[in-house]
């Protein structure tokens, strides 16, 4: 029982920005811990608050959410509603027993390579502290 | 009234681009590469700027198009022989010089050149890794057949080996292939051969060919792709050792007035010197990059907000021309002597690797080229545009475009976008077809 | 319609040892045949090479695939090609599914081969998770008009307008302004070869109004733009009047303007503090004069951080009128403040030569210490720090002239919403990728050229207008054109009418027809999903990234 705690995060990207972004930090060789997957989806406008919710109950210690930039949105304003989603989300989080720092939602452009590994890496490290997903049944 | 087809000369990223604009609209295209891939310079890059795109991943589904597309024939390792007739219908002979190895039967499985005991510097390494007598120039080679180079075939040399034939579960290996000419008939041709790197011992005081650890800029990219002879290890030639402190040497026989020198500007050279010091800062954030430059040109989209990242990175740009790169015999460094523009100081630096970031020339061969073309050539070797300010694609001679580096220097985009003009030229000819080609 | 059984082959990538030198592959392999449905997996050294391709084509027959999952990189650059591999040997290219082995996981996990591969079994499944609930789809086919809009009528516009009408195809060509010329009208003479501006406006714009394709509407606005590729309606008005342009592609060609430097220098305060192409004006009326000195400032309002790129075409600029001024006036003092010469590519570097050799002076200076413009003896004065002398100068000057960049036109935000076009972070139209595809925008149909996407002299501007033509000639070349099947679907059972996906729709495709239910305009779905997440019925299913097939991939992220 000795072994640290390796969290498993689900992120959802966005094809146009964030996808590419992490194609990105892979093409540059960012290393990154590998403690996440990553689901392509169009838009972050397309992640449905059901997709995030089912994350959690099948055992995702964290779930990050990713889209372009405000301004850049390849559908021109989905990524604002992707916004609005989190937000409420993070607020009906509280009221099943899981802490709103799983659910985190950033913009990383097709450029941000960098920024990709480094929230990976914040994502990873705040997961860490809080320790496994509390909806995981005991043993 | 024309003949419905066009005859692209070039196989890089211009030559493919105005290729597949023609193809796709319904133009019959012969493509014609002097070499035994499609890809050209474009291949060779690690990454692109600014975008950082991985060069060979973008450009490998484009070349494979060219492969596939059913208005494109391929004719690499092929030579244009002659050309005829007039905008509308030219005729064409080209020269196909023989592979050794069938296209209709190669596989590309690659057990030949595995099995193939002779080694030579290979060209798309820059001379920095070796292939084979028999082989591809690089993974993504399209089209995907090998090829012997006779001049290093041992049974070419020696008349005895034949070890590629033996083995070749295909069957495709010829020795008896001739060269064989070609007849076609073209309605238009677009020109788009490109450009070579000038050999940085023009400026010999650098000391490249004599210090291990100087290296031209092209070798870099070399060095710092995955696919390249040290799977993306920056290593120093002399050690082998991973280098600490860089330096990039700008304007190396270009903006120069001097003997063998070019007098204008390669246009490309400060935003590749800016990638590549990012890609080694990537590699190892504690590197430390210097770049020597006269003037900083960034002058394309997104170039200068590029420029600023690498500076909020720590890249240190220092306006400069050095004036000489001398080598510790023992450790085999480098030290840069320069006389600071901005402080009128002359400093020196100690180095683990030197980049000369030597003038980008059009290839040699396009003097003969525009001869059997019947275009003009300026004094450097560019293709000369029929006006350089209202008709910068056309050439001097009706129904033959020009595009890409072989025109004047620029970038891949500008490429690109000259590529698609060229082939709204010739399409302008081509619209006038009455006969089939 | 009876349940087809699942035959998903998987395909899995070395990449040379991109991926094979820190994944595992072969245990890779082994691990896919495990998962329910494969009935195939095999290992390529390159899967994008014409072998590797043969290779899947070939197992779609032997084994009778009818799903296929290559893991091997990004689908962003190479799901095309598969998918068009699958199509090839029969297989619907909807029934393809990738798994990015490689940007994310092997490359950024090369320190970790254990963790990697099992990352990479992970990816693995979960995209034959997805592959097993793949549907087939059609693509739509759309038939284009061969009739072409260009917006604008400045050099880049009237070219595009005539290759594209020398090709054979009907062009309109709209200018706001009253006259064709764009900046052409404004500017004096043009580098490289000092051709006066007016001569080649008189040739470019004689050959519009003599070719009997072109139709040219000047003082005219676009007030709206509906439609898609292949039938564009755009509504436009000319002196009160509307009419309706059907056409098949757009072409934007709206040019830039020079920033007007208010408050910098003392522009706007002090008299002979004038900018770049005000001066084009002065030596293009001949009343100029014979001043005693003329200073030139580059980079004003550039290259600074709220303006962070370089206007490109301001250094050769400053030379040719340097150049036009010496050879008008040799007494005439002429000094250049610059920061970074942009003398780039085969001319420039003569140019800047031919302008010393002249005597006009150059003197660099940095963003640290701009030069300062004040009232003089009788004139003007700037201080500059000389950084070569390593002290500061004064120049007496009767003309300052400031070299202020390229700055996107007002107008680009409403053009840029009508044709639902993105700009960039500087407010010039963004293309749809900066290195490969320079004058399309990710919308089918429109392209760009000119100084509507980045500062650009008139050579350049040319040969990016013959590019547009080139790219709007494909679809109209061919008459048709096929847009892609993912596009989302209105269950009509589900949908209770309440029209929020049309509220919400970026690309108006969502509309309630005529029984009151919501119903998709395919062409129009550009497949974001947006309606689909926001549907209070679930009764939007967004193709190809279905709830079903994403929550599949959900679950199999975390059940292995």
């Amino acid at each position: 029982m000795g072994e640290e705690f390796e969290p498993k995060i689900l992120v959802f990207a966005c094809n146009w920005c964030s996808y590419a972004g992490a194609d990105l930090a892979g093409v540059s060789r960012i290393q990154y811990p590998p403690n996440i997957r990553i689901i392509r989806v169009m838009c972050s406008g397309r992640v449905d608050p059901l997709y995030v919710l089912k994350a959690f109950e099948y055992g995702a210690d964290g779930v990050l959410v990713t889209g372009c930039h405000p301004g850049d949105c390849h559908y021109i304003d989905g990524n604002l509603k992707a916004e609005d989603r989190i937000r409420f989300l993070k607020e009906s989080l509280k009221h099943i027993g899981i802490e709103p720092e799983r659910l985190r939602l950033e913009w990383i452009s097709a450029s941000e390579g960098d920024k990709f590994a480094r929230v990976v890496r914040e994502m990873v490290e705040t997961v860490k502290k809080l320790g496994p997903n509390p909806l995981k049944k005991e043993g | 009234m024309s003949v419905g087809s066009a005859l692209v000369i070039g196989g890089g990223i211009a030559g493919i681009q105005a290729a597949l604009d023609l193809a796709d609209r319904g133009i019959k295209v012969y493509l014609v590469e002097k070499s035994p891939s499609i890809g050209g310079r474009m291949a060779q890059l690690d990454k692109t700027f600014p975008t950082m795109d991985c060069s060979i991943c973008i450009l490998a589904p484009k070349m494979n198009e060219c492969a596939r597309h059913p208005n494109i024939e391929l004719l690499t390792w092929s030579e244009v022989l002659s050309v005829e007739g007039e905008a509308g219908n030219f005729t064409v002979r080209i020269l196909k010089k023989p592979r050794y190895v069938r296209e209709d039967l190669c596989t590309g499985c690659g057990i030949c050149t595995e099995k193939c005991p002779k080694k030579v510097p290979s060209e798309f390494e820059m001379g920095l890794g070796m292939r084979k007598a028999i082989y591809m120039p690089f993974p993504q080679a399209v089209p995907r057949v090998s090829v012997i180079d006779e001049e290093n075939c041992l049974y070419f040399q020696k008349g005895v080996c034949r070890v590629c034939e033996k083995f070749c579960p295909a069957g495709a290996i010829d020795f008896e292939q001739k060269p064989q000419e070609i007849e076609l008939k073209v309605g238009a041709i677009i020109v788009a051969t490109g450009l070579v790197q000038a050999d940085p011992s023009i400026e010999s005081e650098y000391g490249y060919g004599r210090y291990k650890n100087v290296i031209a800029s092209l070798e870099l990219e070399r060095l710092l792709s995955a696919s390249g002879p040290t799977g993306g290890e920056l290593k120093r030639p002399s050690d082998g050792k991973h280098p600490k402190r860089i330096g990039f040497i700008q304007c190396v026989a270009s903006r120069s007035l001097k003997e063998n020198g070019y007098p204008y500007c390669s246009s490309v050279c400060c935003m590749y010197a800016t990638k590549e010091a990012m890609i080694i800062m990537e590699h190892d954030p504690e590197a430390e990059i210097y770049i020597f430059y006269i003037d900083l040109r960034a002058f394309g989209k997104g170039f200068q907000e590029f420029v600023n990242r690498a500076k909020e990175r720590g890249v240190h740009y220092i306006r400069a021309k050095p004036s000489k790169v001398i080598e510790d015999p023992e450790t085999k460094d480098l030290i840069i002597r320069y006389e600071d523009i901005n402080d009128k100081k002359v400093k020196e630096v100690r180095l683990d690797l030197v980049v000369l970031c030597a003038a980008l020339v059009p290839t040699p061969e396009n003097k003969k080229l525009a001869e059997i073309l019947g275009i003009e050539v300026d004094e450097y070797g560019f293709f000369k545009p029929l006006h350089p300010l209202y008709a910068p694609v056309d050439s001097t001679r009706p129904g033959i475009f020009i595009c890409g580096y072989c025109q004047g220097p620029k970038d891949i985009p500008e490429s690109v976008a000259q590529a698609s003009g060229a082939a709204a030229r010739a399409a302008e000819i081509i619209a006038k077809k009455v006969v089939a080609g | 319609m009876t349940e087809e059984e699942l035959r998903i082959g998987v395909f899995i990538c070395h990449c040379g040892i991109n991926i094979g030198g820190v994944v595992r592959v072969p245990e890779v392999v082994e691990y896919a045949k495990t998962l329910p449905g494969v009935v195939y997996a095999a290992d390529n050294l390159y899967t994008c090479s014409a072998a590797g391709l043969d290779a899947i084509k070939k197992a779609i027959k032997e084994h009778r695939l009818n799903r296929v999952v290559v893991a091997s990189c990004t689908p962003r650059t190479h799901e095309p090609l598969f998918r068009k591999t699958c199509e090839e040997a029969g297989l619907n290219k909807y029934l393809f599914e990738m798994a990015n082995i490689r940007e994310h996981c092997s490359w950024v996990h090369m320190d970790d081969p254990d963790r990697a591969t099992e990352k990479a079994k992970d990816i693995v499944r979960m995209a034959v998770a997805k592959a097993r609930l793949l549907e087939p789809l059609d693509d739509i086919e759309i038939e284009v008009r061969p009739e072409a809009l260009v917006i604008g009528a400045g050099p880049a516009g009237m070219t595009a307008a005539l290759s594209l009408a020398n090709q054979g195809f009907h062009v309109y060509l709209v200018e706001k302004e009253p006259e064709v010329g764009g900046m052409l009208r404004k500017l004096n003479r043009l580098y490289p070869t000092d051709r006066k501006a007016d001569e080649l406006l008189q040739q470019l714009s004689n050959a519009v109004y003599q070719n009997s394709n072109i139709e040219v509407f000047t003082s005219t606005k676009i007030v709206d733009v509906s439609g898609f590729i292949g039938n564009f309606e755009v509504l436009v008005r000319k002196d009160g009047e509307e009419r309706k342009l059907e056409v098949g592609t757009i072409i934007v060609a709206t040019g830039a303007e020079p920033l007007k430097p208010t408050g910098l220098y003392g522009y706007g305060e002090l008299e002979g503090v004038i900018t770049q192409i005000e001066l084009e004006e002065r030596l293009k009326e001949g009343r100029l004069g014979t001043p005693k000195a003329v200073v030139m400032i580059q980079c004003v309002g550039s290259r600074i951080p709220e303006r962070p790129y370089c206007s490109r075409i301001c250094c050769a600029t400053a030379i040719k009128n340097a150049i036009l001024i010496k050879q008008a006036s040799p007494q005439t003092q002429v000094y250049i403040l610059y920061r970074d010469l942009q003398a780039y590519g085969k001319e420039y570097e003569e140019y800047y030569r031919r302008a010393q050799e002249l005597g006009v002076r150059f003197i660099s200076y940095t963003l640290e210490k701009p030069p300062e413009v004040s009232r003089g003896d009788g004139g003007l004065k700037v201080k500059v720090y000389h950084a070569v002398l390593g002290r500061e100068l004064t120049l007496p000057a009767d003309l300052v002239v400031l070299s202020t960049p390229l700055i996107p036109p007002e107008t680009n935000e409403e053009l840029s919403k009508l044709l639902k076009v993105p700009l960039d972070r500087n407010g010039f139209f963004l293309e749809a990728h900066v290195k490969l595809r320079p004058v399309d925008f990710a919308t089918d149909g429109i392209y760009v050229c000119g100084t509507a996407h980045s500062p650009k002299d008139v050579p350049d501007s040319i040969a990016q207008a013959y590019a547009a033509a080139s790219r709007a000639s494909i679809p109209m070349a061919n008459r048709r054109v096929v847009a892609e099947g993912i596009v989302a679907e209105v269950n009509k059972d589900r949908c209770i009418g309440c029209a929020l996906c049309v509220d919400l729709c970026p690309f108006k495709a969502s509309r309630i027809g005529e029984d009151g239910k919501a119903e998709v305009i395919k062409v129009l779905c550009k497949g974001c999903g947006v309606c689909a997440a926001s549907c209070p019925q679930r009764a939007i299913t967004m193709k190809n990234f279905t709830d079903s097939q994403i929550l599949a991939q959900v679950e199999a992220a975390f059940k292995g």
